[in-house]
């Protein structure tokens, strides 16, 4: 690279190459503008706006926004020391850890079937995908049917097992959460099935080949070569998927409305209450910037990893290149 | 420019004229005599151009009102266009997100009538009262009904479904002659149809036989429209939510009294309930898997519907429960949601909307929308629709008789700018408990807490006001006449 860098240096640039780098760049620009317009004109505004409620008490039925009064802190004061708010955030860590771990494992057993090309893939390929093709609130509803105490899935359970299962799925509120997770980890381990697929197919044959000729079992082929060389992708799935399951809110709203009690008041949920349901616009914006704040820093952790994997990775692959770096 | 005199005798001569025209039959609009869809008609008519209105409603309302409105529509030109279908129980969200936005989009809504004072509050409603005024309009409902339309001395909406609790209990079961002997057997008490709280729940646990899938109360105990049931409670026991400097007062003798009534339904309702709304007791009413309930009146449109009901026939409809906590018999039954159109202030066919409104508002145009067989939702609620063959073919005249009953001593839940957030904290208490998760003796201290907080940001001042409007809701009488 430091003789490239060299070389441009040296070599005066003629106007054919002037107009050729402008051109890039406006390219890239055109290519770049309708996020930059779309960031500009519509996060930034909202961003703002959402900062401003934060920070000044609007009731919404003695005034208009703009003569709210501004009150500092004192939100952001009143949704940390909310137990309520505390709970919620508890729950949806719940929620998004267990149905994160749920996706990993079912997609990434079902991709681990599927990478090899077999006669009828495609249409098992199709079959694993429908879940995610499924719009959440139809998902919610067709479960509520099959999930009354009375309903198919307990039948079916009683009659694989021999035992009578009377599981309260919808109304018992040590259970409610768990069902929503189970309905997202139906709903959504096809996305997970999908990227480690990719991640799977991305492999390159060469390790797997040599830890075959060196006699290594398939179990110790996936443990210590397929594994870590999927490190990245696997940290790439879970943190997608747990970010979108801790804003999962059309299946627990649609069966659940936070109930029983408030066994099923996520994040999500108690945002929208507050927001819409008790039109407390100011601490519905406070708490949306902190749940902000707090996925920053997930994605912030994530990306450290990501990009400690990427330069593990790389220097893995740099020693199956060239073994006298080992 | 052409100058008219008129002499004094022509002036006399023209004005005997009208007075006799007055009296002749068929010469509107002078004739006194003109009905109130007649002069809702000319009213429309003279409000400006005729117009195709958008609205916000949820299709099982809007249909049977369809060939109604057709009728207005082609007596004035003025129809609905757009339509936002929306559930009742999302619409006041919505409708909210319109008011603070200032939004024109909807000419009129239809909602719970509960929301009127937080959208109000917003600036959202048009006051009907001139409108009124000039289509010689009145909300004839039965009972005071008709004051549940309105607030801080203005009339905001027009009713379309009265949604008012009725008794409901089986009278095949109550009437069996073995289980009236062994209910005096065991309770030295003849079975019949309950008149206390108490009564009930011990008619309800007496007759209910899970084995046969028969559960002794139909309630709803789930976190959205378990307040209903428990303000019924509260009512009868003499209770009121606030005092006059808009404190809360649940926590008293008669608010433990309406939490304890409440959670003892859990004996005696389906394993399920704390987590079932209508979707899916009313089926189980109407199939005969309950003993008695109090519920919303349109459900005894579908249980008498042979084509959609296994019970036709078997219930008795009647008076709500009452208690005798307060040393007196109360009865209170209560209608929520109460489903009203109302018009949009920023809307710039407010009047057409308006006049749409009061046409369907009418007794005698509102009679083929609360008796729709299929679209069960309108229930019937005028003075008009009580002695109505059609009302009563639908509802059969128990029925009937038990909404006009009930409607006597109907009255709201919260009545207040801020309706949702007290309705949901108070939901979210008694689900806690209903299900073990929040000891029953501490439901009405946390939701006063919570309410004081509510109160503190909506203003106390604000809601005093408010407070006025709320207790004019109120039944007068202990008891129906």
């Amino acid at each position: 690279m430091a003789v490239v860098a060299f070389s441009a240096a040296e070599t005066p640039a003629t106007p054919r190459a002037t107009s050729r780098r402008h051109a890039i760049r406006r390219f890239k620009f055109s290519l770049l503008a309708p996020l930059i317009a779309l960031f500009a004109f519509v996060l930034v505004p909202v961003l703002l706006l959402q900062l401003y409620f934060s920070f000044h008490q609007w009731t919404v039925y003695l005034g208009s926004w703009w003569d709210a009064d501004y009150v500092g802190l004192d939100t952001f004061k009143d949704v940390l020391t909310d137990p309520r708010f505390g709970r919620a955030i508890l729950r949806s860590l719940a929620f998004a850890t267990g149905s994160t771990v749920g996706c990993f494992v079912f997609g990434f057993a079902l991709a681990y079937l599927m990478y090899r090309p077999f006669r009828g893939q495609a249409f098992y390929y199709i079959i694993f995908i429908l879940p995610m093709l499924t719009v959440p609130v139809v998902v919610a509803y067709t479960a509520e049917m099959m999930l009354y105490q009375s309903g198919p899935i307990n039948d079916l359970i009683s009659r694989l097992s021999g035992i009578e299962f009377k599981a309260a799925w919808l109304s018992n509120p040590d259970l409610a959460l768990t069902t929503v997770s189970l309905l997202e980890i139906w709903n959504w381990t096809p996305f997970t099935f999908i990227i480690m697929l990719a991640g799977l197919a991305a492999i390159p044959k060469e390790p797997i080949e040599a830890a075959e000729i060196l006699g290594a079992s398939k179990w110790r082929i996936f443990w210590e070569v397929q594994l870590p060389l999927l490190r990245p992708v696997i940290l790439l799935a879970l943190v997608l998927r747990f970010l979108e399951a801790m804003a999962e809110f059309p299946k627990t709203w649609a069966l659940f409305q936070g109930g029983p009690g408030s066994a099923t008041e996520t994040l999500p949920v108690y945002i929208f209450i507050t927001t819409w349901q008790y039109f407390d616009i100011s601490k519905g914006a406070a708490m949306s910037y902190i749940v902000m704040l707090l996925m920053i820093v997930i994605v912030l952790g994530a990306i450290q990893l990501l990009r400690r994997e990427k330069r593990s990775l790389d220097k893995m692959y740099a020693q199956l290149e060239d073994p006298k770096e080992a | 420019m052409t100058r008219f005199k008129i002499s004094r005798r022509t002036f006399v001569e023209g004005g005997l004229g009208l007075t006799v025209a007055n009296f002749l039959p068929g010469t509107t609009p002078f004739a006194s005599a003109a009905t109130m869809e007649e002069s809702t008609i000319a009213a429309a008519k003279a409000s400006g151009a005729a117009a195709d209105v958008s609205g916000m409603i949820w299709s099982p309302y809007l249909v049977p009102m369809q060939p109604v409105i057709a009728d207005f529509k082609k007596a004035t030109g003025i129809g609905v266009g757009a339509v936002q279908d929306i559930s009742i129980f999302d619409a006041p969200q919505r409708a909210m997100a319109e008011a603070l936005s200032h939004s024109p989009q909807f000419d009129f809504i239809h909602i719970d009538s509960n929301m009127i004072p937080s959208l109000a509050s917003a600036g959202y409603l048009e006051p009907l009262d001139e409108y009124m005024k000039k289509a010689n309009f009145k909300i004839e409902a039965v009972g005071d009904y008709g004051t549940f339309m309105t607030y801080d001395g203005h009339t905001y909406g027009v009713p379309t479904d009265g949604n008012v609790h009725i008794q409901y209990v089986r009278k095949d079961l109550i009437e069996d002659p073995d289980n009236k002997k062994r209910f005096a057997d065991k309770f030295g008490k003849e079975l019949k149809f309950p008149e206390t709280w108490e009564e009930e729940k011990r008619i309800q646990e007496f007759l209910m036989d899970p084995s046969k899938d028969l559960y002794g109360s139909g309630n709803l105990r789930n976190r959205a429209n378990g307040p209903t049931w428990w303000y019924m409670i509260f009512y009868s026991a003499g209770g009121f939510p606030f005092d006059d400097d808009m404190r809360p007062t649940l926590n008293t003798p008669a608010g433990q009294y309406a939490v304890d009534i409440y959670l003892q339904d859990k004996k005696v309702n389906h394993p399920e309930a704390a987590n079932w709304g209508t979707p899916q007791q009313i089926p189980r009413i109407a199939q005969g898997h309950v003993v008695a309930c109090q519920y919303w009146d349109g459900t005894a449109k579908l249980n008498e519907n042979p084509e959609k009901s296994k019970t036709t026939g078997k219930w008795l409809y009647g008076l709500v429960p009452g208690s005798d906590f307060s040393g007196k018999r109360i009865h209170r039954s209560i209608s929520s949601p109460l489903a009203a159109i109302l018009i949009n202030k920023y809307s710039p066919r407010k009047a057409q909307a308006a006049y749409l409104a009061l046409w369907l508002g009418s007794g005698k145009n509102s009679i083929p929308i609360v008796t729709d067989p299929v679209n069960t939702f309108n229930d019937a609620w005028a003075k008009e629709h009580m002695t109505s063959d059609a009302v009563k073919k639908a509802y059969s005249p128990a029925g009937v008789k038990a909404i006009e009953t009930n409607f006597q001593v109907v009255a709201p839940p919260i009545y207040l700018t801020g309706y949702l957030e007290f309705q949901d904290a108070l939901g979210k208490n008694l689900s806690e408990a209903f299900v073990g998760q929040l000891p029953a003796k501490d439901v009405l201290k946390k939701t006063e807490d919570e309410w004081t907080a509510i109160i503190r940001r909506i203003g106390q001042s604000k809601l005093k006001k408010d407070l006025a409007s709320y207790k004019a809701l109120m039944p007068k009488r202990a008891t129906p006449a």
